[in-house]
């Protein structure tokens, strides 16, 4: 434990240190992961599924605010789908215009969830944003997270169709558009994950925030585990294609991460919590204060023994 | 000799004034009935182009049935309902976001009061 926490400080520091340098890397990072995956699930525009274009706007991405990496996104996103047919693109712009004047003008904070929501699909570990954001944001995450999910879902949709799209007649606008909204609308899945996942950050949210020891891993065990009961019980009575085994696997290693993220966001000391009590004029407090555990990293010091004019000298060490 | 205290709460004035304190002083430069005014304003803007780009897909949804029946719909009625439907969204996400710019703008000025008395206090510990 000592040398986690001990390896936790060095990370912090070297933080600290090269944050300057590190945040736009990350940035960088994550633009070029979002772009690659989006190119490489609906790659149709060829100009825009070239490495040197993505690794132009990673670039620019990395110097501009984060909401910069989710609008470049989401025009990669609009643009692959024009190419693909006019209807696709028209969809999702509106989708996205709905998305973004809605809901995202109260919390421009949560969009990055928008954006790590598909990335998380692709990776097949989804259940780690529900319990990542029940552990560090609000109830309200649930509208972004719901908003990821149907991003990902429609995408998903229109690239296992495009065949299908494109065998349509051209002429025929409506129908396609119509084949669109009703596989959008009619997709169960999306809408019981959706549901799990609004439901597993409000537990996570209720019981991280709940006075008990061990509060967030309790938290993440809860939300994870009604997160797969959730899902299993809408595959038993409606029949939705979850594929039990990778839904487990992807749990289990959510839950790792989660576990990670709460060791270097939250990490505190139980067996020196001490309760307090006390009182003003107004009011009587009864105060739970729980210390944080800071271990100092130990630093190398580089002690001579022999000074460098008795070494010159020929002194020779007693055996 | 450090004072413990006066420590604590310059570390206090600095964190806020580094992280929400530029957000509540942007806010407090407007009075409270124009802040509120204004982003409602802008909520509903933004209320109405939603539920344009979401009229517009429901029309072009339903372009087959409603051009077979546009003769025999009785197109006053479909406009009032859609009218109301459109006043009914705006009202609704105009309440909301009144609320929560009010909620806001509350929250702001009391963070601002407080920073304010904190920096009176500092500057008495600096008196004595």
């Amino acid at each position: 434990m000592t040398t986690l926490l001990v390896a936790k400080q060095y990370i912090r520091n070297f933080i600290h240190k090269y944050e300057i340098y590190l945040k736009p890397l990350m940035k960088l990072i994550l633009a070029l992961m979002a772009m690659m995956m989006i190119n490489g699930q609906i790659g149709y525009m060829n100009r825009l599924d070239n490495i040197s274009i993505v690794l132009i706007i990673a670039l620019m991405c990395s110097f501009m605010p984060m909401n910069f990496i989710i609008f470049v996104a989401a025009a990669f996103t609009v643009l692959h789908l024009y190419a693909l047919s006019l209807e696709c693109a028209a969809v999702v712009l509106v989708l996205f215009l709905v998305m973004f004047l809605l809901y995202f003008r109260f919390s421009p904070k949560d969009t990055l969830v928008v954006l790590l929501t598909p990335i998380c699909f692709v990776l097949n570990i989804p259940y780690v944003i529900p319990l990542a954001m029940g552990l560090l944001g609000t109830p309200a995450s649930a509208i972004s997270v719901g908003c990821g999910v149907i991003i990902s879902y429609l995408t998903g949709y229109i690239s296992d169709n495009a065949t299908t799209l494109s065998s349509i007649d051209a002429e025929d606008i409506v129908t396609r558009f119509r084949f669109i909204i009703d596989g959008f609308l009619n997709n169960r899945d999306m809408l019981f994950i959706i549901a799990a996942f609004a439901a597993t950050i409000i537990i996570v949210y209720l019981i991280r925030r709940m006075s008990i020891d061990h509060a967030w891993t309790v938290a993440i065990i809860a939300g994870a585990l009604a997160d797969v009961m959730i899902l299993l019980v809408s595959d038993l009575m409606f029949d939705t294609n979850v594929s039990i085994v990778g839904m487990i696997v992807g749990t289990v290693i959510s839950v790792l991460i989660a576990k990670v993220i709460e060791f270097f966001t939250f990490h505190v000391d139980y067996s020196r919590t001490e309760k307090v009590q006390f009182e003003d004029d107004e009011y009587y407090y009864y105060v739970k204060a729980i210390p944080k555990i800071t271990v100092a990293a130990p630093s190398k010091t580089v002690k001579r023994i022999n000074s460098s004019k008795r070494k010159s000298s020929g002194a020779q060490p007693r055996r | 000799m450090i004072n413990e205290e006066k420590v604590i709460l310059m570390t206090k004035l600095a964190s806020y004034e580094t992280q929400e304190g530029k957000r509540d002083i942007s806010i407090i430069n407007y009075f409270r009935g124009d802040y509120i005014s204004f982003q409602v304003l802008k909520s509903v803007i933004a209320a109405t182009l939603s539920f344009l780009a979401l009229f517009a897909v429901y029309i072009f949804y339903n372009f087959e049935k409603l051009m077979q029946d546009i003769y025999k719909m009785d197109l006053l009625e479909f406009g009032k309902n859609v009218v109301i439907l459109y006043l009914c969204t705006v009202g609704a996400y105009g309440a909301i976001s009144y609320v929560l710019y009010a909620s806001r703008y509350g929250r702001a000025k009391k963070n601002l009061k407080n920073y304010y008395g904190n920096l009176r206090k500092l500057a008495g510990m600096y008196d004595k």
